[in-house]
């Protein structure tokens, strides 16, 4: 090995080493450190808030009354609720086998909050995985401190995963290092998906109810339980979210055709609305405690409560958004707008999704395709496999794999037929664009070549040469052009 | 179409995870509001501002990409309909300044040959923890044909940030111009097709 490789790779591994060191420590014993290196920014100001609401999130505005007057409503039908949860809770396995038709009911009227971590446990048979996998995760936490690629990354994420809630706010707090561990150990236990982003959404919430080698179990259940199938989705070229893209559309086409036109008219591309929806299960999209709400009929129903609350957001919303004109606006009014206010109550939304599965599920539409091969696991859990170099030093990967290929495909191809890169638009102002845009790429593709100057010649001489538009006529080059066109070629 | 401009252009931020690529364009868009905690960018996030250069509207597409390696699948094909990708890179993080080779490539592996580029080193408020110098960015942007300019800016503290945009803004502005100069059947600003008109069958 040549001796700056091997210099990179200490570099990368006391990097790996400086991060996990501040997570085993914690927050209180990094504070006793002189130069602990904790930038004064990486803390949120702590001054600004006036509330934490019953979830535990820190709103930087007074809460109304209204607010507060909800929350107490809630929590009175919730203690009414609780008695017959816990019964339930204790004989689960009954009502799961013999009387699921009153289980789902009842997660349809939503968990009672204080029972939702035992219920959610019990939903995804987490006991179970702990029972017959013991010393697992603390096997797979400690091989990830040594060796895991994913840590960098994982440290930035957790950077900014519920900052605004009192659990994460602080840096390296307790919940900061739950999560840490929860996603380094799984990186080693699930090499295939290793980390991904948004499984830091994902395993904060369940963090919210479970502990740290629960969530664990729980993530694994999430990514390799028939019904849910995260694992397709989050391994490299997602198979699976195309497959979930392309049944949204149908739906769409089926029961909003009005919508579809009218998105399809803005150039609007479901990938630019729905990748949290499908990725993180609404976190952030809708409001908190719908959200939870939605966990609940997710963790029962699996993944037919995904593609049924895409269509009852934009079901209940369609008059709103046919009235918006531009990307912008639907965009915004998708990903931010109803995050901070749904418009409708918690309550209506579940009952319209229930009715959206019934509906979907009458014309056989509740559940996409089934998965090809490519989306289920190859290697076994906790096998280890050795990365690449380019990962150990944390670096992008050179070339595109084949199933990345696909991806970048299915994405074009899917603007084209929604014009963001099309010519065929009715209106033709996408013409213009791509008319401008090959005049432009033409006349700028010969000043390139008569510029090109010794930096990285082959690569980018090479590639400009692939990338030459159809449409690019040569006789738009004078003969000099062509000459070097030619000698590049040789 | 609910407001009028008279030139369109697709501008795309990439580079590393957690430089600030959301932030920046929070703080473009909304002029007075820098969020201190974003969450992760999963894919592409969309959002249009328009900016007045010369008397003209220039309305900007702004694509922001997920930083994660992971997603490039998906960010990368966005890029293909570009006119203009701005870099970004932390200057208090150097790892995120070495990444700049692997996004050039990208630029030259999946833009219009015809893009504009720029390099943004972003939280120069950040002052004590620099580890990337002006200078030093100057110089790869020197050796670089494809990266136009670089500049510095603070998300946080709204320094230079509208101006990176007007400056890609005004370049490719000014290149339509150059182009319709150098040749006999050239586009004229405002009365070519070829040329977007908000006034026109919007």
């Amino acid at each position: 090995m040549d001796e700056s490789l091997e210099d990179e790779l200490k570099r990368a591994n006391q990097e790996r080493q400086d991060i996990v060191k501040k997570y085993v420590l914690g927050r209180k014993q990094l504070d006793k450190l002189e130069g602990n290196n904790i930038n004064k920014w990486e803390d949120p100001d702590f001054g600004l808030y006036y509330k934490i609401d019953r979830y535990g999130f820190i709103h930087t505005e007074a809460l109304s009354r209204e607010f507060d007057e909800n929350e107490k409503k809630e929590k009175e039908v919730e203690i009414q609720r609780a008695q017959k949860w816990l019964k339930m809770h204790k004989s689960f396995e009954k009502f799961r086998n013999y009387n699921r038709e009153k289980l789902q009911r009842r997660i349809f009227k939503g968990i009672p909050d204080k029972l939702r971590g035992a219920i959610w446990l019990k939903l995804l048979q987490v006991e179970k995985q702990m029972k017959d996998n013991p010393g697992v995760y603390n096997k797979m936490l400690n091989l990830a401190y040594n060796h895991s690629t994913d840590i960098r990354q994982i440290d930035n994420d957790i950077n900014r995963c519920f900052r605004d809630h009192e659990y994460f706010r602080e840096r390296y707090s307790t919940k900061q290092q739950q999560l840490f561990n929860v996603l380094s150990a799984y990186s080693m236990y699930n090499m295939e998906v290793g980390y991904c982003q948004g499984m830091s959404s994902i395993v904060g919430v369940l963090l919210f109810y479970l502990n740290e080698e629960e969530a664990f179990w729980a993530l694994h259940a999430l990514m390799i339980e028939k019904k849910f199938a995260m694992h397709g989705l989050y391994i490299v070229g997602f198979p699976k979210l195309m497959r979930l893209l392309t049944h949204h559309d149908k739906i769409l086409m089926k029961f909003l055709p009005k919508l579809k036109k009218h998105f399809d008219k803005q150039n609007l591309d479901a990938v630019l609305y729905s990748l949290k929806w499908f990725f993180v299960i609404f976190v952030e999209r809708i409001p908190f405690s719908l959200c939870l709400r939605v966990w609940d009929v997710y963790l029962l129903e699996g993944e037919r409560a995904v593609t049924a609350m895409a269509f009852t957001i934009l079901k209940l919303h369609a008059t709103k958004l046919l009235k918006l004109k531009d990307m912008d606006a639907i965009t915004d009014y998708l990903q931010y707008k109803l995050n901070k206010n749904f418009g409708y109550s918690d309550n209506y939304v579940i009952k319209s999704l229930e009715t959206s599965i019934i509906e979907l599920r009458g014309k056989r539409m509740d559940l996409p395709p089934p998965a090809n091969d490519v989306e289920f696991p190859k290697c076994e859990m906790g096998q280890f496999i050795e990365p690449t170099i380019e990962k150990k030093l944390g670096l992008r990967a050179e070339c595109f794999t084949d199933s990345e290929r696909n991806v970048t495909e299915f994405v074009i191809h899917r603007n084209e037929e929604n014009g963001i890169d099309g010519d065929e638009d009715e209106d033709h102002e996408d013409d213009a664009i791509s008319n401008y845009n090959n005049t432009v790429e033409n006349s700028m593709l010969i000043r390139r070549f008569k510029s090109m100057n010794s930096l990285n010649t082959t690569t980018s001489i090479a590639t400009s040469i692939n990338s030459i538009p159809s449409e690019f006529n040569q006789n738009d080059l004078d003969d000099d052009d062509f000459v070097i066109v030619e000698t590049t070629r040789l | 179409m609910s407001e009028d401009f008279d030139l369109l252009f697709k501008v795309v931020l990439i580079g590393d995870c957690a430089v600030g690529k959301s932030c920046i364009v929070t703080r473009f868009k909304t002029g007075n509001v820098f969020t201190e905690r974003h969450t992760n960018t999963i894919g592409v996030d969309f959002s249009m501002k328009t900016i007045t250069i010369d008397n003209k509207r220039i309305k900007l597409q702004i694509w922001d990409t997920a930083g994660h390696e992971r997603f490039r699948s998906i960010t990368s094909s966005y890029y293909r309909s570009a006119h203009g990708v701005i870099i970004v890179y932390d200057i208090t993080k150097r790892n995120t300044f070495l990444s700049l080779q692997k996004w050039i490539n990208e630029v030259r592996n999946y833009t219009a040959n015809s893009v504009v580029c720029a390099l943004v080193g972003n939280k120069c408020d950040l002052v004590d923890e620099r580890e990337v110098s002006a200078e030093e960015a100057q110089e790869v942007c020197d050796l670089i044909p494809e990266i136009l300019f670089q500049i510095e800016t603070s998300a946080k503290e709204n320094t230079n940030i509208e101006n990176a945009f007007a400056k890609i803004a005004e370049e490719l502005m000014n290149r339509q111009t150059i182009i319709g100069d150098d040749s006999n059947n050239g586009i004229k600003l405002g009365q070519s097709k070829s040329i977007r008109e908000g006034n026109c069958n919007c």
